[in-house]
């Protein structure tokens, strides 16, 4: 009986809880600390303390709006290049350097296969008799 | 312009196909010629090419998916598909080595003195650098995991550090199993014991190499800004690739350097 009107008790009010500072764990909170905790008001006041120094400190927003970490972002750029409609295949999209490493390519891979093609040719021949 | 009405990529005409097979050929046509007639020559063009054409194809990949946003939803899912099925492959590469490991050493035959290690082989110490070995690799996979997680909480500073070190963790590894395959007291002539341990050894040392090669171009690529928080497969390409070279180290330490000694 005494067990049923304590919890009718506890369904009919509003329960407020914190996490207590002593043994970390929830215990109970009246309405005030619940809607205006301790670490969200605001400590630091709306007013700018006056300037003591001599010279104002430089303000974040004038040193550039983002810290370089190992250079700056050229995607975006690079991007712009490569989506040029100028109809070039991947590999020869950058223009003079592609089409140099290309050439030396595919004079290297056709020369090679000639001089593959002759070295098996001569190796192939039997050897005289000694 | 012509448009296409599906999600996947259709790749533009690409010669590194071709310069990839002729570099195979004059590598392969190359080895021969120099155990027959002592020319490096052929070989080492085959070598150059091969190196050129990866260099090529991979920066046109990277063109492709990072400059020109080919890599939509369904390409990047073949590209996952791609490399599972890649490492399934390697998987299976290694398992040979771990056959012939173990049909060697389960019933080891008379001319060995029909115990393993063979009779006159003196094994490595598996408490000693194989275990530093099995330390910096658990660490490297640790640090590549950071890595992974720096990228996708959008941590420039972060991804960079910890990718660094998992390489360095890659290159010490490396240069451990140098000192190791120096200072050891039996060659990969020393019968059967020599040949397993050296060619399963080392061909995992080659793919800590190319693991650690991979890596590298990832860091480069996060440096300059080519990975998003939320498109980065590149990276976990690589990251799998080291997981999997990771493993196969954890059975090769637990088989060939602790059973086996």
């Amino acid at each position: 009986m005494i067990l049923s009107v304590v919890w009718l008790t506890i369904l009919s009010t509003k329960m407020y809880y914190k996490v207590s500072g002593v043994t970390g764990k929830l215990t109970g909170a009246t309405a005030a600390s619940a809607y205006s905790p301790q670490g969200l008001k605001g400590t630091v006041p709306s007013q700018a303390p006056p300037i003591i120094f001599a010279v104002p400190t430089k303000v974040v927003s004038e040193t550039g709006s983002v810290a370089h970490y190992m250079g700056i972002n050229k995607v975006p750029e690079l991007q712009m290049i490569f989506q040029k409609t100028d109809g070039a295949p991947v590999h020869l999209k950058r223009g003079v350097m592609d089409k140099m490493l290309y050439r030396t390519m595919m004079g290297l891979t056709i020369g090679g296969t000639l001089y593959c093609l002759m070295a098996l040719y001569i190796v192939a021949q039997p050897r005289k008799p000694q | 312009m012509a448009h296409q009405a599906h999600a996947y990529h259709m790749v533009d005409p690409s010669p590194w196909p071709l310069t990839g097979a002729i570099a195979a050929l004059l590598m392969t046509s190359g080895l021969a010629i120099w155990f027959h007639f002592h020319s490096t020559m052929l070989m080492t063009l085959g070598l150059v090419l091969t190196l050129l054409t990866m260099y090529q194809w991979w920066r046109d990949i990277i063109r492709e998916g990072t400059f020109q946003g080919h890599h939509t939803p369904p390409v990047q899912k073949g590209l996952r598909y791609g490399m599972i099925l890649f490492i399934t492959s390697e998987v299976f590469f290694f398992l040979g080595f771990f056959w012939a490991f173990y049909h060697s050493s389960l019933a080891p035959t008379p001319e060995l003195g029909g115990c393993w290690p063979p009779t006159g082989i003196i094994p490595l110490d598996p408490f000693e650098v194989p275990l530093l070995n099995t330390a910096v690799l658990l660490a490297s996979g640790v640090t590549v995991t950071w890595a992974h997680h720096s990228i996708m909480e959008g941590e420039r500073k972060q991804t960079i550090q910890s990718l660094a070190l998992t390489i360095l963790l890659g290159f010490y590894f490396t240069a451990l199993q140098a000192m190791e395959y120096y200072e050891a007291p039996f060659t990969i002539a020393d019968g059967v014991y020599g040949s397993t341990f050296f060619v399963a050894t080392g061909f995992h040392g080659l793919h800590v190499i190319i693991g650690s090669t991979f890596l590298a171009v990832c860091l480069l690529r996060q440096i300059q800004y080519h990975f998003t928080s939320e498109h980065h497969f590149g990276f976990e390409a690589a990251a799998w690739y080291w997981h999997f070279v990771d493993v196969v180290w954890l059975f090769l330490y637990v088989s060939i350097y602790w059973w086996g000694s």
